[in-house]
């Protein structure tokens, strides 16, 4: 198959995105790099704390007006910047590809989730509806409004750098707030585009704003007190230890999206066919970068002749997955987004060895198709003999790594589940129905798969997640992003 | 060649899609013959792919087996479009029904394999086999 045509030429400089205007930073520049030739494709801009103050400085007077203008009316700015995705779907997929890596099939499912978030929000003159009560005491009457705050700062992360912002943005705006992106560093141009589409489609100056940066940007969002709230997606030492104290110090609603070790589950009675794949997506799509994915496999019971022929099936599978630039459409994984991230993983790997795992699969120096040097790849790794208390297990890999745990049943599975630090997406793969319940049951975490790898709620659910992956109350997406962006306001009336 | 994601089976039906279009044009540039059911045909593979297309963009996700949904093997459904210089209508005709029988095969195989992806997916592979079925009688009764 031919490789794709790349859509970014030269070396574009991304501009912020603030009061409907293109405003070059004034602080230091920083190279973004493609991690498959390694070759810098753009330059952004490292905002100082004086760009991200005028940028919400901007959107705070773009309110005004904004929060007046009728959720019909604000549904049809973003009916059209639908209308816009759609038509600028590949060039926005190509993007993401290029920026980041990941193959073409991934980045266009990441456009599709994308636009749905903007496709849910467009619900907005329904959704965000109060209530009413008739009479609550004799002549008295009482109802609800959902309104808007003003100003949310949206941080987000270098593993799905179109979609994440979407989770918020759509609701945020939709419900009458004006929004402030910060973009991650490392890939900045999948938000510059966007905003591009953003302000094709007419949306009032300073609704919709981007600030690209580093810590100051954010922190400039954690300390102004103009920023009503905080979506965060990143990593929990960032997300517990620095978001949510500071939101709450500083009076802020937050929700806070974090790290996590997923658990893929697999009982004897399950589909091998239909499993191998999906493990395959869960534990080396996105070449594992993404907080949803697969970490570690527990396989269940103690019959060593299934045990055996799984990983056959398994290892045979992942070993045959083709690594190299995700525009060539055969390509099924691409490369990790940048070179420490890989020396950590491998970090991971050594750990993992040196606490008694097994390498099953070796994927630290894979065969790269194409020819592109190996700076960011890795291949799938596999590691048996995993035990629970392993920082392979306990911490996030955030790689092409699955790490192989034996049970003797699904109890300790579960206990397993359960005991570890994260929560966010864990999976059971069975035939049976009573097992699949108890696992649903027990489980704590925010999604549970039942034959999913990828536990990756639709727009219309919220983007759940639990202790150690989430720090909050309501999530990203949805009824509950509604809720997130609305304070209830009660009013009681009674004429005299 | 193996076709194993998404992306790379919608571009090879794109493929097959415009060289049978081609070859029905090309068979009714040489013979002249039959133009209401040739160019038919040929406007209706770009409607085909279209609709196939619309339907991978609609529903794919980063969360289904995307990249490891299928597994076909592309020379399976290889074929030759030529045609020798005395070829007869009738050669032409028996040509184009070898193409989409190969074409049909590749839809009947192309929905089973990919039950796993969204349903929009299978479906409209399955769709459009349906159409296609119904071209081989009607080649059939050409000539």
């Amino acid at each position: 198959m031919a490789i794709l045509e790349e859509p970014i030429k030269g070396v574009p400089k991304i501009k912020n995105y603030v009061d409907g205007e293109w405003v070059e930073s004034k602080g230091e520049v920083m190279d973004v790099v493609n991690p498959l030739t390694c070759e810098t494709i753009a330059q952004v801009g490292i905002s100082t704390r004086e760009e991200i103050d005028d940028a919400i400085q901007a959107a705070k007077e773009a309110y005004v007006d904004w929060r007046r203008t009728p959720p019909v009316a604000r549904c049809r700015y973003l009916l059209r910047l639908g209308q816009l995705l759609e038509e600028n779907f590949e060039e926005l997929s190509r993007v993401q590809t290029q920026e980041h890596g990941k193959t073409i099939d991934e980045s266009r499912g990441e456009t599709r989730r994308g636009i749905e978030n903007v496709e849910v929000a467009c619900g907005i003159p329904t959704l965000m509806q109060g209530a009413s009560a008739e009479d609550i005491a004799s002549g008295i009457d009482e109802y609800l409004m959902r309104v808007p705050l003003g100003v949310f700062g949206i941080i987000s992360p270098f593993n799905f750098p179109f979609m994440i912002p979407l989770w918020s943005a759509p609701y945020a705006v939709a419900t009458g707030n004006t929004v402030v992106i910060k973009p991650t560093e490392q890939c900045p141009i999948s938000q510059s585009k966007l905003a591009e589409l953003v302000d094709e489609a007419g949306f009032p100056p300073g609704v919709w704003n981007v600030v690209n940066g580093e810590k100051t940007v954010v922190n400039g969002m954690l300390e102004h007190p103009d920023i009503k709230g905080i979506t965060f997606v990143g990593s929990t030492p960032t997300g517990r230890d620095v978001i949510f104290p500071k939101c709450g110090a500083t009076g802020k609603r937050s929700i806070v999206q974090c790290g996590a070790s997923n658990m893929m589950v697999v009982m004897p009675d399950c589909n091998v066919r239909g499993t191998v794949p999906a493990l395959m997506t869960s534990f080396f799509g996105n070449a594992g970068q993404r907080c949803l994915a697969g970490q570690n496999l527990i396989v269940v019971g103690e019959d060593d002749g299934f045990y055996n022929e799984f990983m056959e099936a398994v290892t045979a599978t992942a070993k045959e997955i083709i690594i190299g630039n995700g525009l060539d459409e055969s390509v099924q994984m691409g490369p990790v987004k940048d070179v420490q991230k890989k020396e950590r993983i491998l970090g991971y790997i050594e750990s993992g060895l040196k606490d008694g795992a097994t390498l099953r699969l070796d994927g630290r120096k894979p065969n790269v198709v194409g020819g592109y040097p190996d700076t960011c790849f890795l291949g799938p790794t596999i590691m048996e003999n995993v035990r629970p208390e392993m920082r392979v297990v306990t911490e996030e890999i955030f790689g092409p790594t699955m790490g192989v745990i034996r049970t003797k049943d699904l109890d300790e599975a579960i206990q397993i589940c359960n005991d570890n630090p994260y929560h966010n997406a864990d999976a059971i793969f069975t035939s049976s129905g009573k097992d699949a319940r108890k696992f649903q049951y027990e489980v704590n975490c925010g999604s549970i798969g039942i034959n999913i790898g990828i536990v990756a709620p639709m727009a219309f659910f919220p983007f759940s997640g639990m202790s150690g992956s989430f720090y909050g109350i309501l999530h990203t997406q949805g009824k509950e992003a509604v809720r997130f962006f609305t304070e209830s306001k009660v009013c009681i009336h009674r004429w005299i | 060649m193996k076709l194993q994601t998404t992306a790379e089976t919608i571009s090879f039906v794109k493929e097959l899609e415009e060289k049978s279009a081609k070859f029905y044009e090309d068979v009714f540039r040489k013979y002249s013959k039959d133009e209401d059911v040739l160019l038919t045909f040929a406007g209706e593979n770009k409607k085909y792919f279209t609709q196939i297309q619309r339907a991978y963009y609609s529903v794919i996700s980063d969360a289904i087996e995307g990249c490891y949904a299928f597994k076909l093997n592309s020379d399976d459904y290889e074929f030759e479009t030529a045609l020798a210089e005395d070829a007869t209508y009738s050669d032409a005709l028996a040509k184009a029904i070898e193409i989409e029988e190969k074409i049909l095969d590749f839809y009947h195989v192309a929905a089973y394999q990919s039950m796993s992806l969204m349903a929009d997916i299978p479906r409209n592979f399955k769709i459009v086999a349906k159409k296609r079925k119904n071209r081989i009688p009607t080649l059939e009764s050409l000539g």
